[in-house]
């Protein structure tokens, strides 16, 4: 690997006082999955990377006024083991522990997986499907932005220079709210999503209709998508086989997928179709099985 | 500009002296001579790489060499005891999960951690332990069943080297 000097801050500000100062030249490494890879792979070439593991109070995972905190340090290994996330907002840990392999998720942070900002980031999907936000800090202070808007184009975010992002907040779904995240991959660990699929529903409770309903896509556009058209045709309405067949159509439509080595945009676009049912009928599963415990 | 180390390999305090740049995979082969783990893909797909920071499998060959300093790192090396293999390293062994060996030490230490932490795995915890050490030999049925056979030996407390 190319040399470049290695600087360990102890605080928020002076890592971000290091990114103004050597302003394009700088990189943050925290987990070290992504950046190492694209160093390794000629993509960037920091003359300084700035380590901010050592800084305290990016790592928490905590339960606050009906959110979750989630440090941008926390790995993917502690969110898929957090017995607070397993508890309130599963979806997230489910997810976590579908991403890469064993080795990585004990070193790869949610922040990083947001702020490297593939179309495919499989935090993505759920995390705005819960309405997640993220916060940042920067120079001038502090801002919160939903996920959503964090995701500007492939491998683009929405941080400026010398920004950071610090916490993910999510708020903790209303009750009776399930939700799965499936991908799908050439293998069944490692690779990344070429289509990916959040859902996240809510029924009335007793005509079964649907309450509330998040469809995120991921790895089929610029962006992490939410399928809102697909949204819009199922809520109030009761989820039958037609229903579903219709709104899998309709999510597919919204995708926009891109032909590259992980499959077509044809394929892409009917694994969305395919991934769209698997996700609201396992969660739609859960959701019964729930019912029938109470 | 080089940066002492100072972190615990395999139970010994090692002080190495390395650049920032420089990945833990590289320190471990070339500072220590610890070549059991090899460098497979380089980018932390393969798992070739893999060794146990404090317990924890982790992709050696994406990790800088500052950031091991005061921890604890677990090689292949430091598997077997007085002599003994590990119970694993033994099942390796007595069901053939062994071909060309390039990916065993990545994989055999991704089981210990698994069976660290759970001693009653099962054959889908196994096989997720493992997804990601990849194998071109094997075909991953036997290093399953060399597992599984290990967990029992150790929830046995049998030692290793009765057969």
């Amino acid at each position: 690997m190319k040399p470049f000097e290695y600087l360990e801050p102890k605080e928020l500000r002076a890592a971000c006082g290091f990114l103004a100062q050597y302003e394009g030249k700088a990189a943050f490494i925290a987990g070290g999955t992504d950046l190492l890879v694209s160093i390794k792979e000629g993509r960037v070439r920091p003359e300084y990377v700035v380590d901010i593991r050592v800084i305290p109070d990016l790592d928490h995972i905590l339960y606050e006024r009906d959110s979750i905190r989630i440090g941008t340090l926390a790995t993917l290994d502690e969110i898929g083991h957090s017995p607070l996330i397993r508890e309130k907002v599963p979806i997230l840990a489910e997810t976590a522990q579908q991403m890469a392999n064993p080795g990585i998720r004990n070193m790869a942070t949610i922040g990083g997986n947001l702020c490297t900002a593939a179309p495919s980031a499989d935090l993505a999907p759920p995390l705005i499907g819960l309405g997640a936000t993220v916060k940042i800090m920067g120079s001038r202070g502090e801002r919160k932005i939903p996920v959503e808007d964090f995701f500007i184009g492939p491998n683009e975010n929405a941080l400026k220079d010398a920004e950071i992002l610090t916490e993910i907040r999510v708020p903790i779904p209303p009750p009776n709210t399930e939700g799965v995240y499936m991908k799908m991959t050439a293998r069944t660990a490692i690779d990344i999503a070429l289509v990916g699929v959040a859902t996240l529903l809510r029924l009335d409770d007793r005509a079964a209709r649907v309450g509330e309903a998040r469809i995120v896509l991921g790895a089929v556009a610029p962006t992490p998508i939410r399928a809102r058209k697909a949204e819009a045709s199922i809520k109030g309405y009761a989820m039958d086989d037609q229903l579903l067949e219709s709104v899998a159509k309709a999510a597919a439509e919204e995708a926009k997928p891109i032909s590259d080595v992980r499959g077509s945009a044809e394929y892409r676009r009917e694994m969305v179709k395919v991934l769209t049912k698997r996700v609201l009928k396992k969660t739609l599963k859960i959701i019964s099985e729930k019912r029938e415990e109470k | 500009m080089k940066q002492a180390i100072i972190f615990k390999v395999n139970g010994k305090d090692q002080q190495v002296f390395a650049e920032p740049w420089w990945t833990l995979s590289r320190v471990l082969r070339e500072e220590l001579d610890l070549t059991g783990l090899k460098v497979g893909c380089g980018s932390g797909e393969c798992g070739a790489c893999t060794v146990l920071l404090d317990g924890k499998p982790v992709r050696s060959c994406l990790m800088l060499a500052p950031r091991v300093k005061g921890r604890e790192i677990l090689t292949i090396e430091g598997m077997a005891k007085d002599g003994q293999l590990h119970p694993v390293q033994q099942a390796f062994i007595d069901h053939f999960a062994v071909q060309c060996g390039y990916c065993t030490p990545g994989a055999i230490l991704s089981a210990k951690a698994l069976l660290d932490k759970k001693s009653d795995p099962t054959e889908a915890e196994v096989r997720g332990a493992l997804s990601g050490n990849l194998c071109r030999c094997t075909g991953y049925v036997k290093m399953v069943e060399a597992v599984l056979a290990a967990s029992e030996t150790m929830r046995r407390g049998e030692s290793a080297h009765g057969r």
